[in-house]
C-alpha cells in the first residue's frame, strides 16, 4: 500500500550534490522554515510523548468497563470524549491504543527495514549477490501487504503478531530498493575507494562509512514508511485480523464501534480521527524531511 | 513489444509458483483434515480413508503438491467447511462483484485525479494548487474504513439518500447504480491523492521541456499545448503509479467490501479466515494473488505501448 511514490524516496539519495557547495543551515533549522513541517514535527512529538506517557496520562484503566456510563457522547460530565459500548472511557482506551498502534508499527519497520537494509547493503556491496538479492526482493514486492497480512493470519490465526510479521515482511523490499539505490550513489564516492584502499575490511568499511552516508535516505523512508505501516496494520485490525477486543488499538477500537455507528458514532469516528492525524503527520514530517534533505526535489 | 510482454510473464512464473505453494502450505500447516472435510459430518472411517487415498494425502509432499496444481488446474480448490460448497463455485460467484466495484471506483478516481493534478500543475503555486495538493495529502492519510464510516453515517443513515449495505443488482439497473455509489466512492477516494500528486510532478516535468517550448512557440493554443503536448507524456509515470497501486486497491476493496457488506472476494476471503473455513480462504487468497500478478502484467504491457522507450530495455 505504498501511497507515495517510490521513485521520490529513491531520489532523496544523499551525496547527489556536488562537494564544494556552501555549508547548508542544518537540517533542523531548514525543516523549521516550513510552517507545515513545524506543525507535524509537534504532532509526532506530542503524540509520542502521549503514547509513551499513555498509563501517567489517562484518567483511568483502559479496561474497565462501566455500563452504567456506556456510550456516552464527547461532552459528558468527566468524559471529555465520551465512553464507548462498555462504558469505558475514551480518552484513556485512545491513549493506550495509540501506544499499542505506533508499537506495532514500530516493530513491524524495526524488523522489515533491518532486514531489507541488510539485503540492500549485500545488493549494493557485492555486486555478484546483486542480482538474486533484487530478483528475490521483486517477488517479494509481488506480494501485496494485505495479501501477506490475510495469509499470515489464515495460518497463525488472528492477532498483532502476525500484523506485525505481514507489515515487516511487506516493508522488506521497499527498505531493500532504497537502500541499495542510495548505497550506490555512495559507493562512487572518493572516501570509500580511500577507505578500501587503506584494506579496511568489508564491514567496517560497510557500518563506518557507507551506512551512516546513507541514514538520510532510510530517514525520509521510515517516516513516510510508518504512516503506511499504521494505515495496513490498522486496517487489517479493523477486518478484526489484527488486535483482538478488548484490547485498545486503533484500528480494532473503530472496529467494534462500528457496531455502534448509528447511535454513537464517536465511538467508531474518534480512533478514526486518531489514526488520521498521526499518519497525516507523517506524511507531512517525511515529505518535509525529503525535501529539507534534498531541496532539488521540491516541485 | 512482444518480447517485453514476453519477459515480463516469464518474470510472473516465480511469483505465481511462490502463490501457489503458498497456498499449498497454508492447507499443510493447518489443523484440520482436508479427506474428514470432503467426506462430510457423517461419513465412516473407511469412506474417509478412500477419500484420503483418491485426494493422495497419503502420498509425500511432493507428490501432493503436484497433485494440487493438477486439481488446481481443473478448477478444485476443495469445498467449504462452514456450508460444504465448492470453493470454486463461490470464488466464481465473487470475482465478477470484486471487479464490479474496482472498475466503479477508477472510472472516476482516474480521471479526478488527473484532472486535479493538471490544475494544480498548471497553476502551480496558487490557492488551487495548495488546496489541491492538501486534499491529496489528506487522501492518503484517511484510513479506507474512515471515510466508508463516514458516508455510510452521514449519506446512508443520516441524509438517507442511497443505500449502503449489498449490492443492488447488475451495474445497468437503477438499484445496482444505486447501492455501487458509496462503496465506489470509498475505494476510489483514497486513490486520488496519490493520482494527483503524481500528475502534477510529472506534469510540471513536462511542461519545462523542449517540445513544450516548440509547441507554445509554433502559437498553438495553449489548451492544446496542455492537453495533447503535456498531458500525454506526462501519463506515463501516472500508469505506472496505477500498477504499483493496484495492491493497495486490492487492499482498500477488502476493507471497502467488509463494510458495505458487498459480496466480493475480500469479504468472503475476511470472512472464511474468521471462521477458519481453510479451503476457502487458500482459494481466495490464490484468486487475489493471481488477480494482482494478472493486472501486473497488464500494466506493464500497457506501459510499454504508451512509452515505446522501455519496450527495448
Amino acid at each position: 500500500m505504498s501511497a507515495t511514490d517510490p521513485a521520490g524516496l529513491a531520489a532523496a539519495a544523499p551525496g547527489a550534490e556536488p562537494i564544494q557547495a556552501p555549508r547548508r543551515p542544518g537540517l533542523l533549522s531548514r525543516l523549521l522554515q516550513d510552517p507545515a513541517a513545524v506543525a507535524a514535527l509537534a504532532i509526532v512529538v506530542l503524540i509520542l510523548l502521549a503514547a509513551i506517557f499513555a498509563p501517567l496520562l489517562a484518567p483511568s484503566d483502559p479496561y474497565e468497563s462501566d455500563l452504567s456510563r456506556a456510550m456516552q457522547a464527547p461532552g459528558a460530565e468527566g468524559l471529555p470524549l465520551g465512553a464507548d459500548s462498555q462504558g469505558r472511557d475514551l480518552v484513556t482506551r485512545m491513549l493506550y491504543g495509540l501506544r499499542i498502534t505506533l508499537l506495532m508499527a514500530f516493530a513491524s519497520l524495526v524488523l522489515g527495514g533491518s532486514i531489507g537494509a541488510l539485503a540492500g547493503f549485500t545488493a549494493a556491496f557485492y555486486r555478484r549477490a546483486e542480482g538474486p538479492v533484487m530478483r528475490l526482493m521483486d517477488v517479494l514486492l509481488s506480494f501485496p501487504a494485505i495479501l501477506v497480512g490475510l495469509a499470515l493470519a489464515a495460518i497463525f490465526g488472528a492477532g498483532l503478531t502476525p500484523v506485525v510479521l505481514a507489515l515487516a515482511i511487506a516493508t522488506i523490499p521497499l527498505a531493500a530498493r532504497i537502500v541499495r539505490s542510495s548505497a550506490l550513489v555512495v559507493m562512487q564516492q572518493d572516501y570509500i575507494e580511500a577507505a578500501r584502499a587503506t584494506g579496511m575490511s568489508d564491514s567496517r568499511l560497510i557500518w563506518r562509512h557507507l551506512a551512516p552516508n546513507c541514514l538520510s535516505a532510510v530517514f525520509v523512508f521510515a517516516t513516510l514508511r510508518f504512516g503506511q505501516v499504521i494505515l495496513l496494520g490498522s486496517a487489517l485490525s479493523f477486518l478484526g485480523l489484527g488486535a483482538q477486543p478488548p484490547v485498545a488499538e486503533l484500528g480494532a477500537m473503530a472496529s467494534e464501534g462500528r457496531n455502534f455507528l448509528f447511535f454513537a458514532p464517536h465511538i467508531a469516528v474518534i480512533p478514526c480521527i486518531g489514526i488520521f492525524v498521526i499518519v497525516l503527520a507523517f506524511n507531512l514530517l517525511g515529505d518535509a524531511l525529503r525535501d529539507a534533505l534534498d531541496p532539488k526535489l521540491r516541485v | 513489444m512482444l518480447r517485453h510482454a514476453l519477459h515480463r510473464l516469464l518474470l510472473a512464473i516465480p511469483v505465481l509458483f511462490g502463490v501457489l505453494l503458498i497456498g499449498f502450505l497454508l492447507m499443510q500447516v493447518v489443523p484440520t483434515d482436508a479427506a474428514v472435510v470432503r467426506a462430510g459430518p457423517t461419513a465412516t472411517p473407511d469412506v474417509i480413508e478412500a477419500i484420503r487415498r483418491d485426494l493422495g494425502l497419503d502420498q509425500p509432499l511432493y507428490v501432493q503438491f503436484g497433485l494440487y496444481l493438477w486439481r488446481l488446474a481443473h478448477g478444485d480448490l476443495g469445498v467449504s467447511i462452514i456450508n460444504n460448497v465448492p470453493v470454486t463455485q463461490e470464488l466464481g460467484a465473487t470475482v465478477g462483484p470484486t471487479l464490479e466495484l474496482m472498475v466503479a471506483s477508477l472510472i472516476w478516481a482516474i480521471p479526478f485525479g488527473i484532472i486535479l493534478g493538471t490544475i494544480a500543475a498548471y497553476y502551480r503555486g496558487s490557492i488551487a494548487d495548495r488546496a489541491i495538493m492538501a486534499i491529496s495529502v489528506a487522501g492518503v492519510s484517511v484510513p479506507v474504513f474512515f471515510l466508508g464510516l463516514l458516508l455510510i453515517w452521514l449519506v446512508g443513515f443520516r441524509w438517507q439518500l442511497l443505500p449502503f449495505t449489498g449490492r443492488g443488482g447488475p451495474l445497468w439497473t437503477v438499484d445496482g447504480l444505486k447501492a455501487v455509489i458509496l462503496p465506489a466512492i470509498t475505494l476510489g477516494g483514497v486513490f486520488i491523492g496519490p493520482i494527483a500528486r503524481m500528475t502534477r510532478t510529472s506534469v510540471l516535468d513536462v511542461l519545462s521541456a523542449d517540445h513544450i517550448r516548440t509547441a507554445r512557440a509554433k502559437g498553438l493554443k495553449e489548451r492544446v499545448v496542455v492537453l495533447r503536448h503535456a498531458l500525454r507524456n506526462a501519463l506515463v509515470p501516472v500508469v505506472t503509479l496505477i500498477g504499483l497501486q493496484i495492491g493497495f486497491l486490492l487492499g482498500g476493496a477488502v476493507v471497502t467490501e467488509t463494510i458495505f457488506s458487498w459480496p466480493g472476494v475480500g469479504r468472503l476471503a475476511v470472512g472464511a479466515i474468521l471462521s477458519s473455513d481453510f479451503p476457502m480462504a487458500q482459494g481466495c487468497i490464490i484468486m487475489l494473488s493471481l488477480g494482482f500478478i494478472l493486472v501486473n502484467l497488464v500494466v506493464d504491457v500497457l506501459y510499454a505501448a504508451l512509452d515505446p522507450r522501455i519496450r527495448t530495455a
